[in-house]
């Protein structure tokens, strides 16, 4: 057509037209490129279109997990110990970081953070390593984040998003009940009991958060989701919801354990020790503190290096729970024990008076009273409680070590209680057999002497002796002590117990520990008793002090009290319950190296925590006359110790 | 305008015409819906009032008898001359290319430098028949008329739009009456311009560009990136496409510079092997319909100026698709009637017109 057209059409003066051949050589040029095209086309779409087509969605779809939020820790009363709020943090995805030092510097603006060291934190990553987000920071301020947001688009390549994290509601309360929690590390994600933790996945490290980490974890959520060029979210394909992570209602008293925490920290310095508060009917742990405390918030979002190592070389062990850990001699509150063994064993007549000299006598060796000049004629209420060494020198070596040995088993000591914590310790209760084994010595009869006022070789802990002192409340059941009222699903709808007190029998005559009981009364309630710092008003409380040696009495001959350095003073203890007649509460305070005897430094302490407890729960009818009349009636031989009126000061 | 003129009016090419710059337009409104720089809105109207701008200027390059040109032609040829060199006084920089006039109206002189050599060559070509040129010395005298422009544009450090100029010159070249042994004098000559262009012209990102091409895999996230996003969008195309606005790679704006460079690569994209298939049968159709005018036209003038016409929208269109495709180095330069962008447009306006004026006026003598 075209060359009938031109030959035609050729006219005078045109004929320097070009010939058809040649503009047909430019048509043919012109048609293979495009055969080229579309081959090319055709190799792409149809023979590679699959493989890119799949390339092109790895470049837009991306699988984020969705974390779930951890548990809440609530007390007894579903007060907030431990939450999850949301934090925003900002994070950098280097391979779509574009004029990365002009970011980086207006990155650092908005942070108010050095632009180098935000560069320097994400690096030059390779491989796969490029596309991983880089965290800048992981709890932004309201300001940074409407900062960043504010300039998003100019910053390719940076994302914020939002992420539950821990949050404590008190500063320090119940901190190493509570626990900590950090980042996984490598031996942890070895042992792969769970698979679904990673690298960066946070768990419980210690305390409650360690010991149910399954539970309060929840359950991981995942979304698919088409991100554009700068990792933007424009689309969601699909998404699981992650279930949130369960809820711990604790058997702790949030009030119990704020004032209990006070006490040791209203003094002139904090003071260090702890105190367990069991209610004796079922062995639920009421309140437990140790101190000092750190505070928990230290750890979500990584403790720093310098952070931790200051807590783990203060050489005042903060991040120690010395509520289960710490080991004491359990002092004077062991003669509570001594005087249940000698009473069931026939040997003692709490009603016969015995004669203290201020010393005892056993072979070449003297020993001393606390009291110098002696408490004098003294039966078992007097002994307990005046705290007379001298009556119980007398009764233990009677005994013999192993007999003691025997009944402060039945109390628990000796053993861990099996509260379900890490890091429990056992105490120690010494016996002849222990002494052979252990130290490949024979048992002499001096340490039977020192073994009978909870001196010597004695060990307990906290725990122990609160439980022990709930056997004396509740009349001879050993409960295992536990914090754990109940585990429930995040929405309430499934309960469990699994704590629900378990307890056995100490296996003594309930005549026996009642008859003790009077004398722990009267050791509180008593105008002369070393207890009488404990009472509450309207409440009849019983207990034992207790003052225990951290070294032996030569190393701190004539330095008077003020002048023996901190190391070296004693423990105070105080041990107790109330109200007497139908106890509720019992508990052990342990002030570590206070200076002071129990009935100074630790009675105090636990005073405040009884007022406390029976603000909360008051004990019926006329308060003074109550505790008066039942005090009378209950305490039976001891009764003349406890005048009405003085009963409540 | 005669009367004659108006009966040979050449409404095939029209349609063609039109057919393209409308799926040009469906294209760019999808490229721009994902978000481009200047605003998604703002980029499809700017490009419909191109249009129609380009209609006007198209009706205005037709109304007035293109043997005028011929005339004028030196005059044409050194006023764009004069504007190229303007645009290395006070261009604006670019792209690292100084060849923009005016920062925010954003004049490209080297786009309507190449239709004033074509109407340049075509007055040279008239009176000195490519039929009787059979000697390379012969040459010399278009080739120093197209080095004036082409150097110029060098000078502006605009590679792309450089080689592109010289290969609409070299449109000419198949008709020329040359043995085959001067034919490799010229690949030698060819082969040594470009040997010292790698060494003295090119850029050390341009040379970047050309290695990414040979070997694309070498760093994918870099320099390399535009070329494997585009093969990616065209491969993922599929036999029918994602459809209009609905691929992945465009939508998400994974391609670079869509709406203007890799406008081809939406197309690909969206409307698969068929839709883009359709779309360059059409574009060939246009560009033998312009050889066709050529052939027909009884003016030597008329004959010269619609081959180089056809130069001036095949060599782009070829070298955008072929990169597009993957099948030459990442050069910044648009295809005709699709890619965003006034100049680019206009001079393919101020083309289309000229051939269709050639066309109208084949009767006239």
């Amino acid at each position: 057509m075209i060359g009938k057209v031109a030959a035609e059409s050729r006219l005078p003066g045109a004929d320097e037209a070009p010939s058809e051949l040649r503009i047909g050589l430019i048509a043919l040029i012109m048609l293979a490129a495009f055969a080229i095209f579309v081959v090319r086309l055709f190799q792409l779409q149809i023979v590679e279109g699959a493989d890119l087509a799949s390339r092109s969605e790895r470049n837009s779809i991306r699988t984020l997990r969705l974390e779930a939020p951890r548990g809440d820790i609530v007390d007894r009363e579903g007060r907030l110990l431990a939450t999850t709020r949301p934090a925003f943090r900002v994070r950098v995805i280097p391979s779509e970081v574009r004029s990365s030092e002009r970011a980086y510097r207006v990155l650092g603006e908005l942070l108010d953070r050095d632009g180098d060291e935000l560069a320097e934190k994400v690096g030059v990553p390779v491989g796969r390593r490029r596309f991983q987000p880089v965290a800048l920071e992981t709890d932004l301020s309201y300001l940074q984040l409407a900062r960043v947001e504010s300039h998003r688009y100019a910053l390719p390549g940076v994302v914020t998003d939002m992420t539950p994290r821990r949050h404590y509601e008190g500063e320090r309360t119940a901190a190493h009940l509570l626990g900590t929690i950090g980042e996984i590390d490598a031996e942890e994600l070895a042992r792969d009991a769970v698979p679904s933790y990673r690298a960066g996945d946070v768990v419980g490290k210690s305390g409650l958060e360690h010991r149910h980490e399954a539970h309060l974890r929840g359950k991981l959520g995942g979304r698919n989701i088409v991100v554009d060029v700068a990792g933007q979210e424009i689309e969601v394909i699909d998404e699981v919801d992650p279930v949130p992570g369960g809820r711990i209602v604790l058997t702790i008293d949030l009030d119990l354990q704020r004032v209990a925490e006070e006490a040791f920290r209203a003094e002139e310095f904090s003071l260090r020790g702890a105190l367990v508060a069991i209610d004796p009917r079922n062995g639920e742990v009421l309140a437990m503190v140790s101190e000092p405390a750190y505070d928990p918030n230290l750890f979500p979002g990584g403790v720093g290096s310098e952070t931790w190592n200051d807590l783990v070389s203060d050489e005042s062990r903060p991040l120690r729970n010395r509520a289960i850990s710490g080991q004491y001699p359990p002092g004077s509150t062991y003669k509570a024990v001594v005087a249940v063994a000698g009473i069931a064993e026939g040997i003692l007549d709490p009603e016969e008076k015995v004669f203290c000299p201020g010393e005892y006598r056993l072979g070449r060796r003297t020993y001393r009273c606390w009291k110098r000049g002696g408490h004098g004629e003294v039966n078992l209420d007097q002994a307990v409680l005046g705290s007379c060494d001298v009556y119980f020198y007398k009764l233990g070596v009677e005994l013999g070590v192993d007999k003691i040995g025997e009944y402060a088993r039945k109390f628990g000591f000796g053993s861990p209680t099996g509260i379900d914590f890490q890091g429990e310790m056992p105490g120690l209760v010494p016996s002849r057999e222990w002494k052979e084994r252990a130290r490949g010595e024979r048992w002499l009869k001096g340490e039977t002497v020192s073994a009978s006022i909870g001196q010597g070789f004695n060990l307990a802990t906290p725990i122990q002796l609160a439980q022990a002192f709930a056997t004396f409340a509740n009349g001879g059941t050993v409960y295992r002590p536990h914090v754990i009222k109940s585990i429930e699903s995040w929405d309430g709808s499934a309960k469990r117990y699994p704590e629900r007190s378990a307890s056995l029998s100490a296996g003594i005559d309930p005549d026996v520990i009642r008859r003790v009981r009077q004398s722990l009364i009267a050791t509180v309630q008593d105008p002369d008793g070393t207890g009488a710092r404990a009472r509450v008003e309207g409440v009849l409380v019983a207990g034992k002090t207790g003052t225990s040696q951290v070294v032996g009495l030569e190393q701190i001959k004539g330095l008077e009290d003020e002048d023996i350095p901190i190391r070296y003073r004693d423990h105070a203890l105080f041990v107790g319950f109330a109200p007497a007649e139908a106890p509720e509460i019992a508990l052990a305070v342990v002030v570590e190296h206070a200076g002071k005897g129990g009935g100074a430094a630790a009675a105090p302490i636990a005073q405040k925590v009884l007022a406390k407890y029976f603000e909360k729960h008051p004990v019926e009818g006329s308060p003074v006359l109550t505790a008066s009349r039942r005090g009378g009636i209950d305490t039976g031989h001891g009764a003349e110790t406890i005048a009405p009126g003085e009963a409540a000061p | 305008m005669d009367r004659r003129s108006i009966q040979n009016f050449d409404w095939v090419f029209v349609l063609l015409i039109a057919v393209l710059l409308t799926f040009g337009l469906i294209n760019l409104m999808s490229a721009a819906a994902a978000g481009v720089e200047g605003g998604t809105s703002n980029v499809v109207r700017r490009h419909m009032m191109v249009i129609g701008l380009a209609i006007f200027v198209m009706g205005l390059t037709t109304s007035v008898d293109y043997r005028h040109a011929e005339r004028f032609a030196p005059v044409i040829f050194v006023g764009s001359l004069f504007l190229l060199g303007l645009t290395l006084v006070v261009g604006v920089v670019t792209r690292g290319a100084q060849a923009w006039l005016f920062s925010g109206g954003s004049i490209q002189p080297s786009e309507f430098a190449k239709v004033a050599l074509v109407v340049m060559l075509a007055r040279y070509f008239h009176r000195n028949p490519p039929s009787t040129i059979r000697q390379l010395r012969q040459l010399i005298v278009p080739l120093m008329i197209a080095a004036l422009p082409i150097g110029l544009i060098l000078l502006q450090r605009d590679m792309g739009v450089a080689l592109l100029t010289l290969l609409v010159a070299l449109t000419y070249l198949p008709l020329l009456s040359i043995p085959l042994r001067a034919w490799a004098g010229i690949a030698v000559l060819a082969a040594a311009g470009l040997a010292a262009l790698w060494s003295f012209g090119l850029k050390v990102y341009q040379q970047q560009r050309i290695l990414d091409f040979l070997d694309p895999g070498r760093d994918p996230l870099s320099s390399g990136y535009q070329a494997m996003q585009s093969r990616i969008a065209v491969g993922s195309g599929g036999l029918l496409g994602a459809g209009w606005q609905e691929g992945t790679q465009t939508q998400l704006r994974f391609l670079p510079t869509q709406h203007t460079d890799f406008v081809f690569s939406v197309l690909a994209e969206e409307w698969g092997f068929v839709g883009s298939t359709v779309v360059l049968a059409f574009f060939f159709a246009l560009l033998l319909w312009g050889l066709w005018i050529a052939q027909s036209s009884k003016d030597g003038f008329g004959a010269m100026l619609a081959v180089g016409l056809v130069g001036t929208l095949f060599w782009p269109a070829t070298i955008n698709i072929a990169m597009v495709l993957g099948l030459a180095p990442v050069i910044g330069v648009p295809l005709p009637l699709f890619s965003y962008g006034g100049s680019a447009l206009m001079s393919a306006a101020i083309a289309l017109g000229l051939l269709l004026n050639v066309s109208m006026r084949r009767y006239v003598f």
